[in-house]
């Protein structure tokens, strides 16, 4: 526990306890309707008392925007990193605990998957699938499935030549049972340093996706949407890009230094 | 000789998966091409009439087939936006990206190495807080928001740059070179960030090695100590990493030239995606999961050449 008291790990708990509470509690106080609102007497107004971060070009408060854009980008960033694992993790523990051909042939199709961009991949599932949250979540979450199986199966290789594996093979249990006892508790660690790290690319995998006009849809409120939006008035509102811009920034920011102190406590060889 | 035969057979079956992979996220597609390219108002008799003449009925395997059997003899087929044959748009936009790679790469690694090797030589002191926060930041902030700041700043603010467009080499190479200075600037600090790192800890681990306490006890001076004995053995891992960034890059690449107009191979995947240009979307994602393929490849002689450790067996 001592070692999460790193000048990082503070910084990166305080910040990431603070956004998860603005994308969790902050739609149960601010209205759906608030995001949306315009005020047409006040098309991007600057930063003031009235609106902290200022207004878009139709007159939305971005503070009202900025907070929605959090559990828009988090809700799609967990969901999809939640998919990579369910994906990955048999994909590579299965590769990993039965080496030989099963894992030159996972390993085949994961190391093809692998040539292909993450960032491209998810676009091209998501203009294939049409774009919208869900499928935005599919997108992200399929792109960054080979990643995490090929950690994972590095991870469960390791674990599988370990003497208590050995011990129980030769005890008579089962392959699965095995998995499931001995293998998956010990790759966990690497597991969670792991979707901490991903998190910070799936935050930035939504925000290019919707920045590119393939994630989130309008009239929903997403920071990279936002940015999108930003394009044409980065001269007289530079203050629309800026602010999710410093969301996303903030955010990934955050999970990387978090993901930084978990890596070095959880899982020391890694260093 | 055995080992390079392998090699070209292990590339050919990667080529043959990717082949397999582009086509098969492609036809998940729920969508009717023949409506795509007609609209949606059109009569069902012309429909019909497309699908069959497109070969849209049938069965996949033979769909696919095709697909392969004329990229193989050259015919890539006809984009349905751009009303052009793929091949020549191909050729053509891929040597507008290759000026951004290129560009990208030698800002990134022109700063990446000796900032990591800075911080380096001065571990666990002021030095490397700054390098590594700098990294941090840097690896945090999307490219395309580095994108809005570089256009806000040397675009708009102080008009040195264009911010968005390409010209022709071929008609203006300084003006080719100054449109693609912003995207490239913005896509290489973001590659920065990680290549810093990993220069700092590949150097870090060599640094503290036996030979550098030897030198050092020759009394050859510091800059000797570093920069030949070891950089000379850090770079060999700092150019693979950079090589695995390639796919990275052309992620990111896309984002760039949207943000900035720039008509290359990036703007090209876009434009189907966003168009469902089916054929193009297929020949893009094909083309560039095959570069980033190769270039790994390359990647891994090229550290052959630089490191005479590795012999091939």
């Amino acid at each position: 526990m001592r070692r999460f008291l790193t000048f990082k790990g503070v910084v990166g708990l305080t910040l990431l306890t603070l956004i998860a509470l603005v994308a969790i509690v902050g739609p149960l106080i601010v209205p759906p309707e608030a995001a949306t609102a315009m005020d047409m007497t006040a098309r991007r107004a600057p930063p003031s008392l009235r609106y902290w971060f200022g207004t878009d070009q139709l007159g939305r408060d971005l503070v009202a925007r900025v907070i929605l854009g959090a559990r828009t980008s988090l809700e799609i960033a967990v969901a999809a990193v939640a998919m990579s694992i369910v994906l990955g993790l048999p994909l590579g523990m299965i590769s990993g605990y039965f080496g030989g051909r099963t894992d030159n042939v996972l390993m085949r199709l994961v190391d093809t998957l692998l040539a292909f961009p993450a960032l491209l991949l998810a676009l091209t599932i998501s203009a294939v699938l049409g774009p919208n949250v869900q499928n935005t979540i599919i997108a992200i979450g399929i792109a960054f499935t080979p990643f995490l199986a090929r950690i994972i199966r590095g991870e469960a290789l390791r674990v599988a030549q370990m003497p208590y594996v050995e011990a129980a093979r030769a005890s008579g249990t089962t392959d699965a049972m095995i998995m499931l006892r001995h293998v998956l508790p010990n790759i966990m660690p690497a597991v969670i340093v792991q979707a901490t790290i991903s998190l910070a690319f799936a935050i930035l995998a939504e925000a290019g996706l919707s920045f590119l006009g393939l994630g989130t849809q309008p009239p929903a409120a997403s920071w990279g949407l936002m940015i999108q939006a930003s394009r044409d008035q980065l001269d007289i509102a530079p203050w629309t890009a800026l602010v999710p811009g410093l969301a996303v920034a903030l955010t990934v920011l955050a999970l990387n230094m978090f993901g930084d102190v978990l890596r070095d406590v959880l899982d020391p060889r890694a260093k | 000789m055995t080992y390079i035969l392998n090699r070209l057979l292990s590339v050919m079956l990667t080529l043959f998966l990717i082949t397999l992979v582009t086509f098969g996220v492609t036809n998940i597609l729920p969508g009717d091409v023949a409506m795509m390219i007609m609209g949606t108002q059109s009569n069902p008799e012309a429909l019909a009439g497309l699908r069959e003449s497109l070969g849209l009925n049938d069965p996949l395997a033979v769909q696919y087939g095709r697909w392969v059997g004329g990229m193989l003899t050259g015919d890539w087929g006809t984009s349905l936006i751009f009303k052009q044959p793929i091949a020549e748009l191909l050729i053509q936009k891929a040597a507008a990206s290759a000026v951004i790679v290129v560009m990208s790469m030698t800002i990134a690694l022109t700063l990446a190495v000796p900032l990591g090797v800075w911080a380096a030589v001065h571990r666990d002191r002021w030095q490397d807080g700054v390098s590594s926060t700098a990294a941090l930041m840097g690896v945090s902030l999307p490219d395309f928001f580095w994108g809005i700041v570089m256009i806000l700043v040397f675009a708009r603010g102080l008009g040195w740059f264009p911010s968005s467009g390409f010209v022709d080499p071929a008609e203006d190479l300084a003006g080719t070179l100054r449109h693609a200075f912003l995207p490239s600037l913005a896509l290489g600090l973001g590659l920065m960030a990680h290549l810093t790192r990993m220069t700092r800890s590949t150097m870090t681990g060599i640094l503290g090695q036996e030979f550098i306490r030897v030198a050092r006890a020759k009394g050859l001076s510091e800059r000797t100590v570093v920069w030949r004995y070891g950089l000379a053995n850090a770079i060999g891992p700092v150019i693979t990493i950079a090589g695995l960034q390639i796919g990275y890059l052309f992620g990111s690449i896309i984002v760039m030239e949207f943000l900035f107009s720039y008509t290359g191979m990036g703007w090209l995947t876009y434009q189907a995606l966003l168009n469902r240009d089916l054929p193009l979307i297929q020949a893009t994602v094909f083309v560039i999961a095959a570069v980033v393929m190769l270039t790994n490849l390359a990647v891994d002689l090229l550290y052959v050449l630089i490191d005479p450790r590795i012999r091939l067996g």
